[in-house]
């Protein structure tokens, strides 16, 4: 048998309207209010142990503790998935839901599941962290949303396969996975039919909807004044390494970045630094590696006082295959350093 | 031009005296066939093998699929590749269907090759897994590329060609049991009938990122790095004018029987006349420079405009860099007014969250969706390995990797493998091929 934990606000908890919205957690051992229906749906297969009820005032407002006081309820609990809500269209008790599912998915690995309506503002703030699931306006929707979360919960627990945000019913969580379309279709077929509708004007629906762009503004340009004055720093995702590649940075699809120290060289020499990105021709990098890590120009610019210096480190990585994300978290780490050191150039090299 | 494709339909492969096709068995003198293999000084050693559907045997470093066919006209099957420039499309060209020929490699892999399972779990990852296959496992004196990630294959890959026409000779003078039959009319002399109907292209992008020769796609013979886009008779394609390069991250590969089958253009040409005026190929490329990428787009969109082209299919053989190219071609032939379809697969990384193209445009608003490079595959053992279960690890596959922290090494001391789908060979089938497409979880 498994066990769940389940979640409510001081309403479904059971404790009072409004003007007990400021209580602090309560724990029970056994299930309480919408529990009961999760009961009932979940038969003898799994049983909710424990029911976690606190105020939405005092989530809200005292949100660090009231996790703290929760997290450290559920330390010596055992259990197998957690539950919270249905919060419906109410948008504290959303945002509760939503904080609580995440605390408890980061410290104990356990999946979390919670129901809101669209127009509950939690949707927005937790829906890429946590199967949130599509409710209704109001409690009058109990009966439809709690078989939706303890059904897709059983099927967890079972090890079932999972099918897809909109079949299952939750909102999407923006992860794009490959399936098998049943009964099979083609791309031949897909294509044609897509083709035609968009001649004849009539609406077709495209399997990669395009996501609204995430560009960051380039920063302000330095005068040659400022440039003069200013240590200027290397970063590439071309791959330089030292031979051997010390921080087994991988060659394609890379989740890895290294900092070399260049602050004695002139340039990087052929045979002390190569590339391992495996996706352009390696020839002319490994002949001379400044070829995509320009230290030897820097340095005469440095001679010649158009630049003040070149930061100790030059940073690097692999672009091949790195996904967006990924690229985007290494870069935002090799921007900390950067600013952390008072670095406000940086030229940032491909292959 | 009008091409009569014969086909042969392959019941069962088998290995005897004599290298002949009888009533759907193919039999193969073996010695015959290595010695074919042999003629070139290159392969040092050879092996031939047999893989059908169900078997329990795992294949890797796979570098090449052919499918076996004869031209009855003279000339080679390959034109500018394994022999003369002939006109291809043009003619009658027999065919051996349900089989490939496969081209392994013995030791070394590398970033462009893949994976082939023809049982199991694996089995479902890409479309070989359901042919006859004839496998050539074999190994060359090619040492300057041995340990390098990135392969030409060369004397594997041509090989490999010269067993397809090799086998193919079996059915020169048979009579096949279904023929496929393509005609296409001039574009400026068709009906009235055919005019009234949206004029359809569809834009090819095999790969072509290398400015070293070798390793990219040809048009009759021609690196496709080194030309611009030209329209093509898609019954050219079909009969062999193309062949497949190695470079590319081997689930996005369109193999040289991928160019030969293109379900996608078969598709077109047969719905000629019948819900569209399928005007041609336009063919392009993928090169690496920004001003190569925008030299390509606009030819495409003026080849386009100039043709009177209402709707295109743009396809590529890749991700990453390419996706540049993929876009800024369907940009450019919206801009122009052409209502564009794309044709491609994803990359959305390890917990499926990342941007699924590297450049994407609102403009491409109609894409089909083939896969994701990036989904994790967990495999048991199989009984038997052709080529080197290690190269998926050690060579630089772009679907392996020697070690992980939180995966662990892509191939285990018990013979099971973890990678991701980018290695499966031409798993994504991108062609038209691909049941798969892409969901939100």
């Amino acid at each position: 048998m498994k066990k769940a934990i389940l979640y409510l606000n001081q309403f479904f908890g059971q404790v009072g309207g409004e003007d007990m919205a400021h209580i602090e957690p309560v724990f029970h051992d056994k299930p309480v209010g919408p529990g009961m229906a999760f009961q009932a749906n979940f038969g003898e297969d799994v049983k909710i142990t424990h029911t976690i009820v606190c105020g939405d005032n005092y989530m809200g407002s005292n949100t660090e503790d009231a996790l703290k006081t929760i997290m450290a309820f559920l330390e010596d609990k055992e259990f197998d998935i957690f539950l919270a809500g249905p919060a419906f269209r109410a948008g504290r008790y959303g945002a509760a839901c939503g904080h609580v599912c995440k605390a408890v998915q980061d410290k104990f690995g356990v999946t979390a599941i919670t129901s809101m309506n669209d127009e509950n503002p939690g949707v927005e703030m937790f829906k890429s962290q946590m199967y949130i699931f599509k409710g209704g306006a109001s409690a009058a929707a109990m009966r439809q949303d709690v078989p939706k979360m303890a059904g897709f919960a059983k099927k967890i627990l079972n090890g079932e396969p999972l099918l897809p945000a909109a079949e299952e019913g939750y909102f999407g969580r923006g992860i794009r996975k490959q399936i098998w379309l049943e009964p099979a279709a083609p791309a031949t077929d897909r294509v044609m039919d897509m083709l035609l509708k968009k001649i004849n004007g009539e609406p077709f629906v495209s399997e990669l909807p395009i996501p609204k762009a995430d560009r960051v503004p380039i920063a302000d340009a330095l005068t040659p004044e400022e440039l003069s004055k200013s240590e200027v720093a290397l970063v590439t995702s071309g791959g330089i390494v030292p031979v051997g590649n010390p921080d087994r940075i991988q060659s394609a699809s890379a989740t890895k970045w290294g900092a070399y120290d260049i602050s004695e060289m002139e340039g990087l020499k052929s045979g002390e630094f190569f590339t391992i990105h495996a996706g352009y021709d390696p020839a002319a990098a490994n002949e001379d590696p400044n070829r995509t890590v320009p230290v030897d120009v820097l340095r005469e610019f440095e001679k010649e006082g158009k630049i003040g210096g070149i930061y100790k480190y030059f940073y690097s990585t692999v672009g091949t295959g790195t996904t967006q994300a990924e690229a985007s978290r290494m870069g935002q780490e090799i921007a900390e350093g950067l600013i952390k050191d008072g670095i406000k150039a940086a030229i940032l090299t491909s292959t | 031009m009008k091409l009569k494709l014969g086909n042969f339909y392959v019941k069962e492969i088998v290995f005897g005296d004599k290298t002949e096709y009888k009533n759907g068995i193919l039999t193969v003198n073996k010695q015959e066939a290595l010695d074919v293999v042999n003629e070139d000084d290159h392969i040092t050693s050879a092996e031939l093998y047999i893989a059908n559907p169900g078997d329990s045997i795992r294949m890797t470093p796979v570098k090449e699929a052919i499918e076996p066919r004869c031209r009855l006209a003279e000339g080679p099957l390959f034109p500018g590749a394994t022999g003369e420039i002939i006109q291809a499309g043009d003619g009658t060209t027999h065919c051996l269907k349900d089989m490939s020929i496969l081209v392994v490699g013995e030791h070394y892999g590398g970033f462009q090759d893949g994976l082939i399972d023809m049982s199991g779990e694996g089995a479902k990852y890409t479309g070989f897994s359901q042919l006859k296959n004839l496998v050539l496992v074999a190994d060359t004196d090619e040492d300057f590329e041995r340990t390098e990630q990135q392969k030409k294959n060369h004397a594997l890959r041509w090989a490999g060609m010269r067993l397809a026409e090799y086998i193919g000779e079996t059915v020169r003078d048979l009579e096949p049991e279904k023929s496929d039959v393509y005609e296409t009319t001039p574009l400026l002399q068709r009906t009235e009938k055919e005019n009234e109907l949206p004029n359809v292209a569809i834009v090819l992008q095999p790969q072509s990122q290398m400015e070293e020769s070798g390793y990219n796609g040809l048009v009759y013979g021609w690196d496709c790095n080194h030309m611009v886009p030209t329209l093509m008779d898609p019954c050219e394609v079909l009969d062999g004018a193309v062949i497949s390069g190695s470079f590319m991250p081997c689930s996005s590969k369109w193999s040289t029987y991928s160019f030969q089958n293109f379900p996608m253009i078969r598709r077109l040409l047969d719905e000629h006349g019948k819900t569209i005026n399928f005007v041609g190929v336009i063919m392009s490329n993928l090169n690496v420079a920004l001003e190569q990428k925008e030299r390509s787009a606009l030819f495409v969109a003026q080849i386009a405009k100039s043709l009177g082209v209402d709707a295109a299919i743009v396809a590529e053989e890749g991700y990453g860099n390419p996706d540049a190219d993929f876009i800024a071609c369907i940009v450019a032939l919206e801009d122009a007014g052409v209502k564009t379809i794309g044709l491609t697969n994803e990359a959305t990384g390890r917990d499926g969250a990342s941007q699924p193209l590297v450049s994407l445009d609102e403009k491409a608003d109609a894409i089909v969706s083939c896969g994701n490079v990036s989904d994790l595959i967990e495999l048991p053992p199989m009984e038997t390995v052709l080529g080197e279960l290690e190269a998926l690890a050690r060579d630089g596959n772009s679907g392996g990797w020697w070690d992980d922290e939180l995966l662990g090494p892509s191939v285990r001391k018990d013979g099971s493998i973890i990678m991701e789908n980018n290695g499966m060979f031409c798993g994504d089938q991108v062609v038209g091929w691909s049941t798969k497409t892409m969901a939100e979880f």
